[in-house]
């Protein structure tokens, strides 16, 4: 990878913004946070104390709604989206994680991946520890991971540090009169990191709870009693970035007497219909276990092969829009506390 | 070659009631539709236009023209508005999915008890199929159903009798029917008639029976990677996309739907709440 | 073939529209559509919190299946007409019953989920336009007894404290709801605050999720509200449990109650309602051991023949504990809808003009004719269910209902589609063809919640900002413009406002609980809770801190009375109604979504297996179910969390309504139908 200091910030989305549409988390009137279109003239938040939006980049490659394909009475038609190259700006490492275990997941998708191999991903270290994130723990920040963004940027004394960390990124900034960074960037870099996230909250139930879960020693108990609270509001699976689970359903078109178009939208496991069958036989019916299997889809080693780390990226969103409180701190608080 | 979740154009082109509310369909590619080969225990996709998409297990696999069949059962909306179709009449496939993890090389030349009960009878056909062409398997099916006319596979069952012990078992007493009760409380019985303890179970039906099945061969002494159970979920993609069909670590349509019992309770246990 | 790809370009803050909790929710807008929903993370009730019919906004808005221009019916079908050609419709009818009956002959429905603009107009329209006070919406059948048990108790119908009491309460006391499903995010702080360490009393039939959590919980039998509520009153008085002080200064009518309720002692509270008088106990000694005990309650309270007097049973258990006028406690209930509190306040009611001024109050009357420009009916009007009766008798000719389903929410179903049926015009002002909708002559497309600006106000009294995020889909406009066009037809000006706020202006300016209030505000607050003036600028979070409203709370010695039809050998099981947490009201927006419609039931008759065996019913079976005002079929859905002898239905299924078969026996003070008890027969089909 290399590293270049830029001056300012307006510059790159200037240029970044020639071929592409930009988009940036950005705030609105109440102070809150929200991934919206940007320009030269947008102010994104690039605190060095992140807020994260509560909506992760998530929906800009797995959308929350769209349609599969249509039916005109004879064919089967494939609705694949039309993409604009597009940039996204700013995006914390640990959305970054998240976006990468997605790509995984969903590589056989061609409506994620047309949206995905359109788009430009910038990242954004984080200089200090977020609200209820503990991305140290599960190996997700508080710095972009290589291989996660096409350009990284932090805050430096001389304005940003901006790393061309992919081919597609270096390219990007072709052009761009950037001087180049300190040669010791990497070093300082790591050294860094270690610092930030030495200050992060104490995490040890998050690790506790991992290893609890992992070793299969929750009891059933503890579950159910979670599994109560919950009030499958579907917020957790809505605003976790590696959620990843949808529901097709169809509506008729007026292009043929049979015409229709199927959709796919985001779906959550925590329905109790989600797994209804039929013939009423529901292996989900059980809120307990509904909860129990969320948690275990995050945190257990049995996904590591496949995904490289844990479902779960250390965001905190999930405890932070939970009605029933047991989001990521409250079980896992729960269940180091049991066992 | 259709995307990864897009139907291809295929037509009735016989069907047949087998069973109450039941019916046989044969099912044939239309114009450039290709249906490739499936190995027994597979299933497909299939999509009433308008009422949404189901997963169904073959009944006999694609042949060279790509036909197949399935038995299918009306339960629902999308059931019950393919039972308003007619021949000719067009609908939607993706398929082949999952692994088709019959073990046949397993299977063959040993002594093979098949258990059946309700629908799952058909999904268990292209394995009885399968095995009734190797000489050196010794097969017995035991099938359970509410009552005769909730029997499925008539056609079938007429040409296997011929071939292999069965023992038919009602849950509700009709006339002339010998073995009341739930196949399980007939298991001696055909295992007479099969000539011994079996070397591999494989069961399909209700997933309460199929328990109840494994456990009483597990106390027989079967080893759990020796049984078999057929499952059934809730599908949407058929490819491992949705997440709806999830067990434990695994997605149903693509790692199974045939389990071992072994793998079947580690993954079951994975999950402890009730 | 290529999709175009949508992404959010805008969010607008605005409030959820479907229960009285007021979450906030950003509206993500992709050109003139809503594509999605987040929560927002600073507001100060829901504080970053959604629930799942929060979450499905977008579906509800999906603008598949609106109802985009005006239709009138001819040879029972629907065609498409002209604003012009429908308003001539109705504006004739409108007239001919003037004629024949005088402005009597006409009612409104107004709408507890519109805006407090459209429902200010709309009972403007029916004083000042029609000339009549048969005006009436949904809380009839929902929190009137609330409105009139409390205004004579201590003054003031609405809720006393506020949402974020909750978390001061070192006692929360539950009675007749389930927060947890209808109030989500509200119960969700209740969890939260049980979880804390506060203890939880629920009094609930059935076992609900709160009632898993709480430290006891009573199960009344159907209908004996009043009997427990006297029964732990007269424990607490034995005991000398009463809060002495606070009676002697604050409350009146004492030794009246003290007597009354030595009639009810614990075995006879047994008998009546069948909760074990050790747990009666326990119950009155929570309340003892609590310094601040916060009381909501629901419709197991209101929705009865002797609603009022049940507001009133535990109206007298909150003045004699002490648990009112202070942080942390209070008498709160749980109002339904987005806005029907606002819908009160502004006086969609036949009795009331805004801010609750009695209409048969001369200064009232003569204030608002001034403001008006017109000299306004001086009696009360009709109710709904007296509207509903009046079009049986042919006296009422023409009714207008505005974004309500009575069809599908109301009691005794086929009553009510006879009553529409005998109207000469039905006008339906709505977003979808509803089962009501169906009926009308004419129908006017109605713009939703995200479509207009205006305010709604949540069951803690809080006014707050709604704001249009995208246009009304094809010619849909906002009620209270519909309203003002007909009412210029009609000869009276006085509604033509050019937007939103300038109808808040006027309707602050008459109301004064609403006094100190203007868009800037409650754009910066969050959101005001009335009373807002001069005393109160920023709002009243806690009501009767010195004095009750009407000066001294009184209490009031009522009666166990059963409910009017109890179970006997023809209909021998009782029946109650029931919300689920996936739907909303008549479904016309929650259906829309393909997940929250998985999540419905096959089956809506929620039966004990005890129940069931005997009648060879299992789960899932085909029932029918049967009263004295007709049947419904559908399938059975087996429960243990009800009590043995209780079926439950929720009303939200227009194919298989409840309301085929409940009672609309009513209460006499107001008319609330006992939507939550009556005698049904089951029997497999």
């Amino acid at each position: 990878m290399r590293a270049y200091l830029l001056e300012d910030i307006p510059s790159l989305l200037t240029h970044l913004g020639k071929d592409r549409q930009l988009f940036a988390p950005q705030h609105i009137e109440d102070g809150d946070l929200h991934w919206l279109p940007a320009d030269a003239a947008s102010e994104p938040a690039l605190d060095s104390k992140p807020l994260l939006p509560l909506s992760s980049p998530k929906a800009f490659f797995f959308a929350e709604r769209e349609t599969l394909f249509r039916f005109d009475g004879s064919n089967f038609i494939e609705t694949l989206p039309e993409v604009e190259p597009q940039a996204l700006f700013g995006v914390r490492s640990c959305d970054l994680c998240a976006i990468t275990y997605q790509d995984q997941f969903f590589k056989q998708d061609p409506y994620y991946q047309a949206r995905r191999q359109a788009t430009l991903l910038i990242g954004l270290d984080c200089l200090e520890p977020c609200d209820g994130g503990f991305c140290p723990t599960v190996d997700a920040g508080p710095f972009v991971r290589e291989g996660m963004a096409d350009l990284i940027l932090q805050h430096h004394e001389q304005g940003w540090l901006l790393i061309a960390a992919s081919d597609k990124g270096k390219k990007s900034i072709d052009g761009l009169p950037l001087p180049p960074a300190p040669s010791d960037w990497q070093v300082q870099r790591e050294r860094h990191e270690h610092e930030i996230a030495a200050r992060f909250p104490d995490a040890t139930h998050i690790e506790a709870g991992v290893q609890f879960l992992n070793s299969g020693e929750v009891a059933a108990t503890t579950w159910e009693a979670m599994g109560l609270q919950c009030l499958s509001c579907s917020g957790c699976t809505s605003l976790c970035p590696s959620c990843s689970c949808f529901a097709t359903f169809e509506h008729p078109t007026e292009e043929a007497d049979n015409g229709f178009e199927r959709e796919r939208c985001w779906d959550s496991c925590l329905y109790e219909a989600f797994q209804r069958e039929a013939s009423g036989h529901n292996p989900g019916a059980k809120a307990g276990a509904r909860v129990e299997r969320f948690w275990f889809h995050k945190f257990s080693d049995d996904y590591t092969a496949e995904f490289g780390r844990y479902g779960c990226v250390g965001c905190g969103r999930c405890e932070r829009i939970c009605p029933g409180v047991i989001g990521v701190h409250s079980v896992m608080k729960r269940i180091s506390a049991q066992s | 070659m259709n995307g990864l979740l897009i139907p291809q154009p295929i037509r009735i082109a016989e069907l047949y009631e087998d069973g109450e509310d039941s019916r046989h369909f044969t099912f044939e590619p239309v114009g450039d539709t290709s249906i490739q080969q499936a190995k027994p225990g597979q299933f497909f996709n299939l999509t009433v236009p308008g009422h949404g998409e189901a997963a169904f297990t073959y009944l006999s696999l694609p042949d060279s023209d790509g036909r197949c069949s399935a038995l299918i059962r009306k339960v629902g909306d999308l059931t019950s508005a393919l039972f308003e179709r007619s021949k000719g009449d067009l609908l939607g496939y993706r398929g082949p999915f999952g692994q088709g993890i019959w073990p046949l090389d397993q299977l063959k030349g040993k002594r093979v008890l098949v258990l059946a009960g309700g629908c799952g009878l058909a999904p268990l056909a292209s394995i009885i199929e399968a095995l009734l062409a190797d000489n050196e398997t010794q097969l017995g099916l035991i099938y359970g159903s509410r009552d005769p006319a909730n029997q499925n596979l008539e056609r079938e069952r007429a040409a296997w009798h011929k071939q292999l012990p069965i023992i038919e078992a009602f849950d509700l007493p009709a006339a002339g029917t010998k073995y009341i009760g739930t196949p399980l409380n007939h298991i001696d019985a055909i295992l007479a008639q099969l000539g011994g303890e079996p070397e591999a179970v494989l069961t399909c039906g209700p997933e309460v029976m199929m328990n109840a099945a494994a456990d009483l061969f597990i106390k027989r002494g079967l080893s759990g990677d020796n049984i078999w159970l057929a499952l059934e979920r809730r599908m949407h993609c058929g490819v491992g996309l949705c997440g709806h069909c999830y067990l434990g670590s695994s997605y149903v349509c693509v790692d199974g739907p045939v389990y071992s019992w072994n793998e079947l309770t580690r993954l079951r246990g994975t999950t402890t709440a009730t | 073939m290529h999709k175009e790809t949508k992404h959010t370009t805008k969010v607008v803050n605005s409030i959820c529209p479907y229960c009285g909790v007021g979450c906030g929710i950003g509206l993500q807008v992709c050109g003139e559509q809503v594509i999605g929903v987040e929560p927002q993370r600073n507001h100060p009730v829901s504080q970053g919190k959604l629930c799942a019919k929060g979450w499905s906004t977008a579906f509800a808005l999906d603008p598949k299946d609106r109802i985009t221009t005006p239709l009138i019916k001819e040879n029972g079908q629907f065609r498409p007409a002209s604003w012009d050609e429908a308003y001539s419709v109705i504006i004739e009818a409108f007239t001919a019953a003037i004629e024949e009956k005088g402005p009597d002959g006409l009612g409104i429905i107004a709408c507890a989920r519109a805006t407090n603009e459209d429902c200010y107009a709309a009972q403007k329209f029916a004083r000042a336009a029609l000339g009549t006070n048969n005006v009436d919406h949904c809380a009839r059948i929902c929190h009137s007894p609330s409105v009139a048990g409390l205004r004579q108790t201590l003054g003031s119908g609405a809720m006393t404290n506020s949402i974020d009491d909750i978390e001061q309460a070192d006692l929360i006391v539950i009675w007749g709801a389930d927060p947890t499903e209808n109030h989500s995010v509200l119960g969700g702080r209740i969890m939260a605050a049980k979880l804390a360490g506060a203890k939880l009393l629920v009094v609930d039939p059935r076992q609900t999720r709160l009632a898993k959590m709480a430290d006891v919980h009573l199960q009344p039998r159907l209908g004996t509200n009043v009997a427990l509520s006297n029964g732990l009153l007269h424990i607490l008085f034995k005991q000398g449990w009463e809060a002495k002080a606070f009676l002697e200064q604050r409350c009146e009518n004492l030794e009246a109650l003290k007597t009354k309720v030595q009639d009810y002692p614990p075995e006879k509270i047994e008998a009546i309602t069948g909760v074990p008088a050790a747990q009666l106990e326990a119950a009155a000694r929570l309340y003892h051991q609590a310094e601040r005990a916060l009381l909501a309650y629901g419709m197991g309270i209101t929705q009865y023949s002797n609603g009022t007097n049940n507001v009133i049973a535990i109206s007298n258990l909150t003045l004699a504990t002490g648990q009112i006028g202070r942080k942390g406690t209070g008498i709160n209930p749980l109002r339904g809808q987005n806005n029907v509190q606002g819908a009160c306040d502004m006086g969609a009611l036949p009795d009331v003009y805004p801010g609750y001024q009695e209409v048969e109050d001369p200064a009232s009357n003569s204030k608002f004719s001034k403001a008006w420009g017109k000299a306004l009916p001086g009696t009360k009007g009709l109710t709904s269910l007296g509207m509903a009766k009046a079009a049986l008798n042919n006296d009422l000719r023409c009714m207008m209902i505005m974004g309500e389903d009575p069809v599908v929410t109301d009691p005794d179903q086929n009553e009510v589609r006879r009553s529409l049926q005998a109207l000469d015009l039905l006008v339906v002002i709505e977003l979808v063809m509803t089962e009501t909708a169906k009926l009308a002559d004419v129908i006017l497309p109605a713009a939703a919640f995200a479509e207009k600006d205006g305010t709604f106000t949540n069951c803690e009294r809080r006014v707050q900002r709604v704001r249009a995020a995208v246009p009304p889909p094809g010619e849909a406009k906002s009620d209270w413009k519909i309203l003002g066009e007909l009412a210029e037809l009609l000869g009276y000006k006085g509604m033509a406002w050019p937007n939103a706020e300038a109808i808040f202006n006027e309707l602050a300016a008459l109301t004064p609980i609403y006094g100190g209030m203007d868009y800037q505000h409650l754009d910066k607050h969050y959101g005001l809770q009335w009373p807002c003036n001069e005393q109160n600028p920023a709002g009243t979070t806690l009501l009767h801190t010195e004095q009750f409203t009407r000066g001294k709370g009184q209490l009031i010695p009522v009666d166990h009375t059963d409910p009017a039809e109890m179970p006997d050998t023809d209909y021998p099981l009782f029946l109650t109604t029931t919300r689920l947490h996936f739907h909303y009201g008549c479904g016309s927006m929650t259906r829309k979504s393909p997940l929250l419609e998985r999540e419905t039931p096959n089956g809506v008759l929620f039966i004990h297996p005890s129940d069931a065996s005997p009648l060879g019913i299992r789960q899932g079976s085909p029932v029918r179910i049967s009263s004295r005002r007709g049947e419904v079929e559908t399938r059975a859905v087996l429960s243990e969390e009800l009590p043995e002898g209780t079926v439950a239905m929720p009303y939200h299924f227009k194919e298989a309504p409840s309301n085929q078969v409940t009672n609309n026996a009513q209460d006499p003070v107001t008319k609330m139908p006992e939507l939550k008890a009556c005698a049904v027969r089951v029997e497999v089909i």
